[in-house]
């Protein structure tokens, strides 16, 4: 402590040091938090169906997405990455999953939502699969904290079909 | 404000730094938590830094409290350092 510099730089490293601990704490203040989700996806429409040239099949769906994530955000939470992906298996697949709808919810007053929309990304299957098949959608959310690590979890919705024929 | 400061000063400061900043880092968790807000811990502790700051880094007076007399000049001339015998 002989100089003015000297305790000027003892002390910001020294603040800088119980700086990483007291995120540390916050971040482990989020396993106090219990989160319980709830979330329903329904198919609302199949818009079209249809066989692509270079064989694929795609499919088009109008969905209702409505969900309460509210219970995910803590004090250190900077925002939860959310998406619906459709999953089913095939005969070279065991497990095909694709992206059809995801968002970004800044905070928990928009964590209850309840949109209509149409899928946001195409349904495309890897050959020429879907006719009548049955799938499960299932609805991941990434909780992405301030500090510390991310978590993700994801709710399985079963009981969907897609038509036996083209449309 | 950037001469010497004494030991005791020294001590004192040091002291000071230490106290200060985990009170001020166990105070800004608490209420952070409490409000639920992040910003609120960050800025109470950043707040609590820049006090620290100000308080202890500068050469103030009160760090000066116990100053050590080294000896005068005109005092060390009458008592010589005792020269080597040569054995």
């Amino acid at each position: 402590m002989h100089s003015f510099g000297y305790r000027a730089n003892a002390l910001l490293t020294f603040s800088v040091t119980i700086l990483a601990l007291m995120c540390a704490i916050a971040s482990l203040s989020d396993n106090l938090n219990s989160p319980s989700p709830t979330a329903q996806v329904q198919v609302l429409n199949i818009n079209w169906f249809q066989k692509k040239p270079d064989g694929d099949d795609e499919v088009s769906m109008s969905l209702n997405v409505s969900s309460n994530l509210e219970s995910l955000f803590t004090w250190n939470t900077k925002q939860v990455f959310v998406f619906v992906a459709a999953e089913y298996d095939t005969p070279k697949n065991s497990l095909n999953q694709v992206s059809l709808w995801d968002g970004i919810i800044p905070s928990k007053e928009q964590a209850k939502f309840s949109i209509h929309t149409t899928n946001k990304y195409r349904f495309i299957d890897e050959g020429s699969n879907l006719r009548g098949k049955e799938f499960n959608l299932t609805m991941h959310w990434h909780v992405m904290p301030k500090t510390g690590k991310m978590s993700a979890d994801k709710l399985v919705m079963t009981g969907y079909r897609l038509p036996v024929t083209y449309r | 404000m950037f001469g010497q400061m004494d030991w005791q000063g020294q001590k004192l400061a040091e002291q000071l730094v230490q106290i200060m900043l985990v009170s001020f880092a166990v105070m800004a968790l608490l209420v952070g938590y409490a409000l639920e807000s992040f910003q609120s811990m960050m800025l109470i502790y950043a707040g609590g830094v820049a006090l620290t700051t100000l308080i202890t880094a500068p050469n103030w007076p009160f760090f000066n409290r116990h100053p050590l007399n080294w000896l005068d000049q005109s005092e060390a001339v009458k008592h010589p350092k005792p020269k080597l015998l040569r054995t």
